[in-house]
């Protein structure tokens, strides 16, 4: 707000007194008098002397001017308003669980992440525990209202390499591991489908490190063709067989005809057709963002260890050799 | 001589007293004798369309006795009179094109149950029927929670078969002369069905007659097994309620907790499947809800307890508002989810004024989702600060109690209304009343504290500032 004392020259006031009631010049813009001023206006004695003075400076614009300079100045303040509602709406309001994108018959809600919480709040077990990485552990436990195994506090390092091992591992071993914390429910991120890149094979390396960190066995340099991670022909044999990338790419290639074209990663993968012994699929979020597995129940028999079972739902029990790895939970 | 007067005075009181007792006899069968009415012709028309069975009973009594019967009873086998959710009787005036249908009263009767702890409920009928008289009534009623699904779990690839408990026969209180059972199923598989001879089965229906000559309270049980993949949506609870403010809204807020209460769904599910072949994959579950909203709504939200739920449409129009819901996941057997939908009307749609004076609000009782079953709908009419003498009208059994919520500016409280019912069909969505009392007066409760309140405020200020508390002058 601007006060007509400043705009209208002329008026040798000076500015503690811009209040003054006998000026009628000011009259028609000034309201209410603050009380500090009313408090000085008793002590005014120069109201008579003002009025003199006002007659002697001319004007320094011309009246037009100065109100078409005012309403200028008004329209960029009203459009500044617009402008930061605007940017504040489409630039800094991207809770990042929630995405958008803006197709040709108007906005695409992506809301996969709620979908999944959603459906874990309301049809798993109220003790069932759910391993994911740590990123989406607080999210877990406030929306689905589930246990989780590691979450964002981080503070314990060897759990967290735990689970990094256990989504590197092999099916069977990431089993033991998951069975051994009562897992009953794995969570992976997956973005190939529609291009969400923060999705946990990209995160994988980080799996792989925390966990060679603390468990020797899981080697870096097994996941690695080329000094890189990849998930396509050329990947290692490690890292199609770990459970991150079975996981992950479990009857996705059935999603666009048999090619199973990565969208993140902007190549086919390499195993493209393979089924999950020790794991069930229970829900996939509408653009396979998010998606749930189960733990199988282990069996009550166990084969002999002459015949190799040809079903694929029964466990083995291969004779150790001395080429197995070393299972830390043994 | 005496002695012949004592006797002749004996007998006339034993005579007098037979005659009395002949006659409370007579008066009993006045009322309500099951072996004076006879059944003419019976129809029953049985829908299994939808997990909601709506059943029509076409009957044709005559009054064969020597009283004429102000009422005809009907009997329920025990199982479904539990299930019964909604019964209704109209007397048919007239043939074909011109007929008519006389709404009538049908409550529980009085009497004791039938046989095997059959329910048996009496219409009452608008005219007596003299004897050797016939008159045609349409009986119309809904089961609930009546079709069993077998198998009890079901993978993501198969259909859904459920089995529907009945008996060929029309189970009732008179001896019928002919009668025919008419059952139809939403598709052409039918696994099986009891054969009671005359049975037949022709693409979707069901014949089942015409039977001849039938005794009272006879039952031949049947089962019919049968394909059902329409949505077996069931909303556990539904709470809603319902504020109104003198200032021009009503604002709906209904709580929602729905189940798919179908076959259960067992394995895994495989989206991939589902996504690609919605006509193999996932047939018995469904995504889509269809919401029915008075016209003028406005400021609508849909959400859960996380956050908004986006996949939602809203459709205005003239003479109704559609929403149409799909949960955050498609919902399959056993699988629940929880939802919030909110909605404003303007007042002028909903709150009258009666003829004596009071105020009522007129709003419809049921769930305004399509095709849904409610367990246990809550309706609580939270009426504004100052109401007095609540009452409601509502045109069948609720239970009714009263309590106070606080809100803004509330000092006393706002009474409020609460209906409970269980087993709410969408026949159920009929207008209910309440009415109370409000003096214009209290209207200006709000505007006057809130007046008051700054009014202090500022007279305090002037106070201060012109009060002189300095030592000096």
């Amino acid at each position: 707000m601007f006060y007509a004392g400043d705009a209208v020259p002329g008026n040798g006031v000076s500015p503690q007194n811009d209040v003054l009631k006998t000026d009628k010049k000011e009259d028609t813009l000034k309201e209410r008098p603050s009380r500090k001023n009313k408090k000085k206006e008793k002590e005014t004695i120069e109201k008579p002397s003002v009025k003199s003075k006002s007659e002697k400076k001319p004007l320094v614009l011309p009246v037009e001017a100065s109100f078409f300079a005012l309403f200028l100045t008004v329209l960029l303040g009203g459009f500044y308003v617009v402008h930061s509602v605007w940017a504040a709406a489409e630039a800094y309001s991207a809770p990042s669980i929630v995405l958008t994108s803006h197709s040709h018959d108007g906005l695409h809600v992506f809301d996969d992440f709620r979908e999944a919480y959603a459906w874990l709040s309301h049809n798993t077990e109220v003790d069932d525990k759910v391993a994911s990485w740590w990123d989406y552990g607080y999210q877990t436990t406030a929306m689905a209202n589930r246990t989780v195994i590691v979450d964002n506090n981080t503070w314990n390092n060897t759990h967290i390499a735990t689970v990094g091992t256990a989504m590197s591992s092999p099916e069977k071993a990431a089993w033991e591991i998951f069975n051994s914390l009562d897992v009953k429910y794995v969570l992976v991120v997956f973005g190939g489908l529609v291009g969400y890149p923060s999705d946990d094979i990209n995160k994988f390396l980080w799996m792989v490190r925390i966990g060679g960190g603390v468990f020797p066995h899981i080697k870096e340099p097994d996941y690695l063709r080329d000094g890189q991670y990849r998930i396509d022909s050329q990947a290692t044999p490690t890292m199609l067989n770990s459970l991150m990338y079975k996981l992950s790419y479990f009857r996705f290639v059935e999603t666009d005809g048999g090619k199973g074209y990565d969208r993140v990663r902007r190549t086919e993968i390499g195993k493209k057709h393979f089924k999950l012994t020790h794991f069930e699929e229970v829900f996939t979020t509408h653009h396979w963002m998010v998606r749930i597995y189960k733990l199988k129940p282990q069996k009550n028999r166990i084969r002999g260890k002459t015949k190799k079972s040809k079903s694929k739902t029964s466990f083995t029990t291969t004779p150790r050799s001395g080429t197995t790895k070393k299972n830390p939970w043994h | 001589m005496e002695f012949f007067v004592a006797r002749s005075r004996l007998t006339l009181i034993f005579s007098l007293f037979f005659f009395l007792s002949l006659c409370f006899r007579s008066s009993s069968s006045l009322s309500s004798s099951p072996t004076d009415l006879k059944i003419l012709t019976a129809e029953r028309r049985i829908d299994l369309a939808s997990h909601i069975i709506r059943v029509v009973l076409t009957l044709k009594v005559q009054n064969d006795g020597a009283s004429s019967a102000s009422d005809v009873l009907l009997a329920f086998p025990p199982a479904q009179a539990k299930h019964l959710a909604l019964i209704h009787a109209a007397e048919v005036a007239g043939k074909k094109r011109k007929k008519t249908l006389h709404p009538l009263d049908v409550k529980t009767s009085n009497n004791a149950e039938g046989p095997n702890g059959a329910k048996l409920y009496s219409i009452s009928l608008r005219n007596p029927l003299s004897t050797g008289g016939s008159v045609s009534l349409e009986v119309s009623y809904v089961l609930t929670q009546s079709l069993e699904p077998f198998p009890v779990e079901i993978s993501q690839s198969e259909p859904q078969l459920v089995l529907y408990r009945d008996s060929a026969l029309i189970l009732s209180p008179y001896e019928i002369k002919q009668q025919t059972t008419v059952i139809r199923t939403p598709s052409t598989k039918v696994e099986s069905f009891t054969r009671v001879e005359p049975s037949t089965h022709l693409r979707t229906e069901l014949k089942y007659g015409p039977y001849e000559d039938q005794p009272a309270f006879s039952y031949t049980p049947i089962v019919v097994h049968f394909e059902n993949n329409n949505p077996f949506a069931v909303v556990e609870e539904l709470v809603r309620e319902i504020e109104i403010s003198h200032w021009g809204n009503l604002q709906v807020t209904e709580r929602y907790t729905l189940v798919h209460n179908g076959a259960r769904h067992k394995g895994g599910f495989s989206r991939v499947e589902y996504q690609s072949r919605p006509t193999y994959s996932g047939v018995a579950s469904f995504k889509n809800l269809l919401v029915k909203l008075p016209p003028r709504v406005h400021s609508v939200y849909y959400r859960d307890n996380i956050g908004n739920i986006s996949t939602s449409h809203l459709r205005t129009g003239y003479s109704k508002s559609e929403l149409e819901i799909e949960p955050r996941y498609p919902l399959l057997g056993g699988w629940k989810a929880t939802f919030v939908i909110g909605y404003g009307l303007p007042l002028e749609d909903v709150l009258f004024e009666s003829a004596d004076g009071k105020r009522y609000l007129n709003f419809s009782f049921g769930c305004p989702i399509a095709e849904t079953l409610v367990n246990k709908i809550t309706n609580k009419v939270v009426l504004p600060e100052g109401s007095k003498n609540p009452s409601v009208a509502v045109p069948f059994s609720v239970e009714q109690r009263a309590e106070t919520s606080y809100s803004y500016l509330d000092i006393v409280g706002r009474p409020v209304v609460v209906l409970e019912k269980e087993n709410v069909v969408p026949e159920h969505n009929s207008l209910f009343q309440v009415y109370y009392d409000f003096h214009p007066m209290f209207m200006l409760a709000e505007p006057l504290m809130l007046i008051s309140v700054f009014f202090f405020l500022f007279v305090a200020a002037l106070a201060y500032i012109h009060m002189d508390i300095s030592i000096r002058k």
